[in-house]
């Protein structure tokens, strides 16, 4: 006479988990959309010195009118005797060292002029539109930042950018 | 023929797909953005500026940063995060009244008649040498112009949006000037920058606040976004730019 039936024979109904793909895939694309690609993994190390009142360089990146540069010491520090003052410049992550006749930046010039021509035509901005941003070390000399200045000068770049880490982004 | 049914797919793996998909976007994303201080560098020139130009100390704020990373402005040293109150001191003290007692840059005062004095002046010396062939100086005297007629362009839209007839301006030769050495390291180089960047952003964002209503900062982030299609941004921008130029000079190492 089992008027109650015991609780515990029921099973548990299972889930619908029909609507999981959707909830994810709106994650997946909120990921998607917010994430911005870094240019290249740096060869050489670098710590960003911090800094507040930046400007933010997220629309150029959009419009692919910036181009970086990285200066920082070389992975393998037993190198660090190669490079004048111990400090790396990274183009594309190619780094020359001084050995082979080439100094660290003397290529700069050269480098952002390449970069400049290889554009398609209908991305094409006048090349003093075209930001170089410096991404240095936070103890490398300001001897070579002025070097890469030069050089960018003799190339008629003439919009520089000195990127720092802003602590409190308050854009 | 036998109509037959279409088995359906088993979709219980899809969310397994968008998982994975999801996890290597997770990883991947960073979301620092890049932040960086915008500056122009001169243009090379082909022959070395003559020397005679005549700049009065009370218009240079000299920012000297040594090898071991000390600081000196003017004739103080400062703590790396007091260097934004001497440029505000900089460009503040004459602004309402000139102090010509005092050394820091005077002020003038421009509107839209000036203007035009100073445009037809220039017209005439182009004139004078056009008719002598002299190219060089017909270029560099158009380019004075421009200046002239950006500062119409100014006065007319300052005189639209608040009434004010007359703007005052600092002295053209007004510069912060940066010594380095070339040990000095990039921290302290940055930092400069930095204080430079908040003395002017204060200075900036206060009058635009006072004129538009709106902070300098945000309505510059605005026009970045999309540069073409912000014209009447742009005309204000440029209005708190010739107030405050936050003209920089830096000089290349020797040492």
């Amino acid at each position: 006479m089992s008027k109650f039936k015991k609780v515990d024979e029921r099973s548990a109904p299972a889930m619908n988990t029909a609507s999981l793909p959707d909830i994810v895939f709106m994650l997946l694309f909120f990921f998607m959309v917010a994430t911005t690609t870094k240019e290249t993994d740096p060869t050489v190390k670098y710590t960003a010195p911090s800094g507040s009142e930046t400007e933010d360089l997220t629309p150029y990146k959009q419009r692919s009118e910036i181009d970086f540069l990285y200066l920082g010491r070389p992975r393998n520090p037993s190198r660090a005797s190669a490079f004048e003052y111990g400090f790396a410049l990274s183009l594309d992550n190619v780094v020359r060292a001084k050995a082979d006749g080439l100094y660290t930046t003397n290529k700069v010039g050269e480098w952002k002029q390449n970069k400049f021509d290889s554009k398609p035509a209908r991305m094409k901005k006048p090349i003093d539109g075209v930001i170089t941003c410096i991404k240095a070390d936070q103890e490398a000399p300001a001897g070579l930042i002025f070097e890469i200045r030069k050089q960018l000068q003799e190339v008629d770049a003439l919009k520089i950018a000195y990127s720092v880490k802003d602590l409190g982004v308050n854009n | 023929m036998a109509k037959r049914d279409i088995p359906e797919i088993n979709a219980g793996s899809m969310a397994d797909i968008a998982f994975l998909l999801l996890l290597f976007f997770l990883v991947t994303t960073t979301m620092d953005k890049d932040m960086a201080y915008i500056r122009k560098i001169p243009q090379k020139l082909d022959v070395p500026p003559p020397d005679d130009i005549e700049i009065q100390a009370r218009n240079v704020l000299k920012i000297e940063a040594n090898s071991q990373n000390q600081i000196k402005v003017r004739n103080t040293y400062p703590d790396p995060s007091e260097i934004s109150e001497s440029i505000l001191e900089f460009y503040r003290t004459s602004e309402k009244v000139n102090h010509p007692e005092l050394n820091f840059p005077l002020y003038s005062t421009a509107d839209l008649a000036l203007c035009e004095r100073e445009k037809r002046k220039l017209n005439e010396q182009i004139d004078g040498f056009d008719a002598v062939g002299d190219d060089e100086m017909v270029v560099f005297l158009q380019s004075a112009i421009k200046q002239w007629e950006d500062k119409e362009k100014a006065l007319k839209l300052l005189e639209r949006v608040t009434g004010l007839t007359e703007l005052r301006e600092i002295d053209k030769q007004a510069h912060i000037k940066i010594v380095v050495q070339k040990a000095t390291t990039y921290s302290i180089y940055t930092q400069i920058h930095n204080e430079i960047e908040e003395a002017v952003n204060i200075l900036r964002n206060d009058k635009c606040k006072e004129l538009f209503g709106e902070k300098y900062t945000v309505m510059n982030f605005r026009y970045n976004q999309n540069p073409d299609e912000n014209q009447e941004d742009k005309d204000k921008l440029d209005l708190i730019k010739i107030l405050y130029p936050g003209k920089i000079i830096e000089v290349e190492p020797k040492n």
